[in-house]
């Protein structure tokens, strides 16, 4: 039996007993609209050479500054007259050949900043190249929407700045079995039998009781919920495909969880990028197939949203290493059932028209897609998160 | 001087107080005991690990300019090398006696944050923190905007003449003097000219480079003229802004997460007088309200003020280096890799869901095999040994460590078991831990030091 035809079923059963109707229908409307829409989020992190990744190889600009580091014609998947995939990429090719898959192209900012941390900080704090924010874009979707510290989860071992909010923190877990037996000695659980004073987190001390009581029974939650169900599905022997198969199983288990956070290391190509990309790429590709897959089996996919981002894009022109530089704006891939435009969301970057550096020129703010996410698939109020109003794309 | 007095300013300034240290301060007047803690810091003693082997690269170099291959090298080489600064810094802050420039230092690390991928830079930079922490402001200020960590950290190196960058001039009043909101835009723009031409050697020497300096006019806080760095920061600190802007941060760090306005104004002025540090810091020590029960035992530690703790009650050999510094990160705060230029937040924001699990369990971790007995009071944990060794095979296998038990029982020799609790926690326990705890046998002084230690109270400051 799936697991939502399980749910109805035993609420329904419930209800006959001892819950009036009125709450019974109250319930579905909350899972049917509210319910269970899930956004993940996979982070290619160092810097992806986006030109690299959706290949223009009809451009002769491309081929003159790269000249031991393109993508030969004949090599690449070719999705349209112009631009086409690295051949790494091929499972996700599939994905697009089935309309789950939309590219935005010339994603950046203002200003933009070409150092690791500072690009990232800005992507994952969601604020203007000159201001520093101490609290990511999903921490301040939990500060005002989340109910829970695991309505987001980053599946590593601590969190990302994206993931810590002004007053709530998500949870950080890549082995629920561990998080839960570290929280679980009987002694945490002894020094506050008593501890229900409303009044606990107006002092730090009470604050401390009250994020222990919490992260104890989210531990317990996590652990317990995620472990009803097994994954069937292969993934990739590597860390990449390790996350996205807990992720799977967390949202395959139905876990309250909203957001979902992984990551991807090591795309800070400067020597022989050929070879250490394009495996990096087939990792990322493999998994997110798996992935989609796994999800699928499980009537799971149509209600999730994976957003895949880079810190970064790299310079057009090829350095003396075989390797890039840091630039600027790139390609943000979005993957999901419910894509209003499939394919190419918009063109792709002029290589005639680039800034002083020889980097690309971005078109379309980062944020504007955070908006559009936060807007149309979590349906809160983007303002509220990203502290400013950003005009929304129209891609889901 | 009450004792309970002197362990809150020991614990602030430093990181807790051991029986046997407190003993032989027991009595003195606060005037004492606030100069000895000047008198001790009154030496420098610079933190290095050996960097020969960057040093060689640099003067076997023809030019000055890094070829990629020589970059990279130099960078793998720091990989390890700040594996090593970190954990000799952790061994610093837990050992040595220039206390409170030690818990200067690392408060200026997360005021004057910086980061760099070259340990030579980033060691020298964190001596620079070292040598000012109590000294001249106005001195410490020109020295962070030359050192070699910091043009490159906030880009002065690229600020140029044709191509300015306003990285360090907005940086420096939003997070070094100021505060947000206390200049304009165009004190930035104009600012960041005077700024222009500073960068270093490879050998992390400030160099002023001539060529890319603006010696036009700039306008600058309502005056005109051809300043350069040294005579900008000259007219922020003209500001009492300033003064107000670093005592709140003191004040947040060593006093209370929330401001006094009336203690404030208290130090600032001292502080404008002559921008002395280790004249604003004797006034914050020696001031009633410094010992005001409200500020006591209220601040929660950071990770690193929570784990040299540990160390400072148990001394604690960590077996591997790499181990020390991901028990860091997992904590939230790892010596020189900050979140960004704001630094860490503190407070309330180092605890979530993560990190307030593993600090619960990380005192018995590290020093017990894992244990905390929970042993019914009248009864006797019989079966200790054998279930330590259980429980360490079971989850203390991740931390390799080796916890000096004995020099903890010379120095809790002569305290009573019930004792404790004041040695080891700063605030009182709350009603529904006391009364677990008292059902509890108290096996030994380490079982009882762990079990104290595991409470939520333990995180106190």
């Amino acid at each position: 039996m799936d697991r939502r035809k399980f749910l109805k079923q035993s609420s329904l059963a419930s209800s006959l007993f001892f819950v009036p109707s009125f709450v019974k229908a109250f319930e579905d409307v909350a899972r049917n609209t509210l319910g269970y829409k899930r956004l993940v989020i996979i982070q290619l992190s160092g810097g992806n050479d986006g030109l690299n990744t959706i290949v223009p190889f009809r451009n002769d600009i491309y081929y003159k500054e790269r000249p031991t580091l393109n993508i030969a014609k004949k090599d690449v998947i070719k999705l349209n007259d112009e631009f086409g995939l690295n051949p790494s990429l091929t499972p996700l090719k599939r994905l697009y050949d089935q309309g789950y898959l939309s590219i935005i192209n010339n994603v950046g900012y203002p200003n933009p900043i070409r150092s690791h941390f500072r690009s990232m900080d800005i992507w994952q704090t969601a604020s203007d190249a000159d201001t520093f924010s101490q609290s990511g874009w999903i921490g301040r979707y939990l500060d005002t929407y989340g109910k829970h510290p695991y309505t987001a989860i980053e599946v590593d071992e601590s969190l990302s700045l994206a993931m810590k909010g002004e007053n709530v923190n998500a949870i950080a877990t890549k082995d629920p079995r561990a998080f839960h037996n570290l929280s679980k000695d009987p002694y945490f659980k002894s020094i506050h039998k008593h501890q229900n004073d409303p009044h606990l987190s107006e002092h730090n001390l009470g604050y401390l009781y009250k994020s222990m009581i919490a992260a104890q029974s989210s531990a317990k939650y996590i652990y317990e919920t995620s472990s009803t169900v097994s994954t069937v599905q292969e993934y990739p022997q590597n860390k990449f495909g390790k996350q996205l198969k807990t992720t799977a199983q967390f949202i395959n288990s139905g876990l309250d969880t909203k957001v979902f956070y992984t990551a991807l290391n090591g795309f800070d190509t400067h020597a022989n990028q050929l070879n250490k990309q394009n495996r990096l790429l087939k990792q990322y590709a493999d998994g997110v197939e798996a992935f989609v897959k796994d999800l699928k089996d499980n009537g799971t996919f149509k209600d999730t949203l994976i957003l895949t981002f880079s810190e970064f894009g790299r310079r057009v022109k090829q350095n003396a290493s075989a390797g890039t530089d840091h630039g600027t704006a790139n390609n943000v891939f979005v993957i999901g059932e419910h894509l209003k435009k499939q394919g190419f969301y918009n063109n792709a970057p002029n290589l005639n028209n680039l800034d002083d550096n020889g980097d690309l020129k971005f078109e379309i703010d980062f944020r504007t897609i955070y908006a559009t996410v936060l807007d149309k698939w979590l349906e809160v109020d983007d303002k509220k998160v990203l502290n400013k109003s950003f005009s929304q794309l129209d891609f889901i | 001087m009450k004792d309970k007095h002197i362990q809150h300013l020991y614990r602030r300034i430093g990181f807790g107080i051991l029986p046997t240290d407190l003993e032989y301060l027991s009595g003195k007047s606060r005037k004492e005991i606030v100069e000895d803690v000047f008198e001790a810091s009154n030496t420098i003693s610079t933190l290095e690990v050996d960097t020969s082997e960057i040093k060689d690269i640099f003067s076997g170099m023809m030019s000055e300019k890094l070829d990629p291959q020589t970059r990279m090298k130099i960078q793998k080489i720091s990989r390890q090398k700040q594996i090593e600064l970190n954990a000799a810094w952790i061994e610093r802050l837990s050992s040595s006696k220039e206390i409170l420039r030690e818990k200067m230092t690392l408060f200026w690390a997360n005021h004057f944050v910086c980061e760099d991928n070259f340990v030579n830079y980033i060691q020298q930079f964190n001596n620079t923190l070292r040598k000012y922490a109590l000294g001249d402001f106005k001195t410490f200020v020109n020295a962070i905007s030359k050192e070699a960590a910091m043009t490159k950290y906030l880009n002065t190196k690229q600020n140029r003449k044709k191509t300015p960058n306003e990285n360090f001039a907005r940086e420096l009043m939003e997070l070094f003097t100021l505060g947000e909101g206390h200049y304009t835009e165009s004190d930035i723009k104009e600012s960041a000219k005077a700024f222009t031409g500073y960068s270093h050697n490879v050998r992390g020497e400030f160099v002023f480079r001539k060529w890319a300096h603006d010696y036009g006019d700039k306008t600058f806080f309502g005056k005109t003229g051809n300043f350069n760095g040294e005579d900008i920061i000259d007219i922020i600190l003209e500001e009492q802004q300033c003064a107000i802007y670093i005592c709140s941060k003191l004040y947040r760090y060593f006093v209370n997460d929330s401001i006094n306005e009336k203690h404030i104004n208290e130090l600032a002025e001292v502080f404008y007088k002559d921008y002395n540090i280790e004249n604003v810091m004797r006034h914050m020590l020696l001031a009633d309200w410094f010992y005001d029960d409200e500020n006591i035992g209220n601040k929660i530690k950071s990770p690193i003020e929570f784990l040299v703790g540990i160390k400072t009650m148990v001394p604690t050999d960590f077996k591997k280096k790499k181990q020390l510094i991901h028990i860091q990160r997992l904590l939230g705060q790892t010596l020189l890799d900050p979140p960004n230029v704001a630094g860490w937040k503190g407070g309330r924001n180092w605890i979530d869901s993560n990190t307030i699990v593993l600090r619960l369990k990380l005192p018995s971790l590290l020093l017990n095999g894992a244990y905390i007995s929970k042993i019914k009071e009248g009864q006797e944990d019989k079966q200790i040994t054998m279930k330590k060794e259980t429980f360490k095979k079971k989850y203390g296998k991740h931390f390799s460590t080796e916890p000096n038990w004995t020099y903890f029982s010379k120095q809790f020799k002569n305290i009573d078991v019930a004792a404790m609790e004041q040695y080891i926690l700063a605030c009182p326990i709350s009603k529904d831990a006391k009364t677990y705890i008292n059902s509890l046998e108290k096996v030994s002084k380490q079982e009882y030091c762990v079990q104290l230690m595991s409470l939520p109270e333990y995180q106190m400051c």
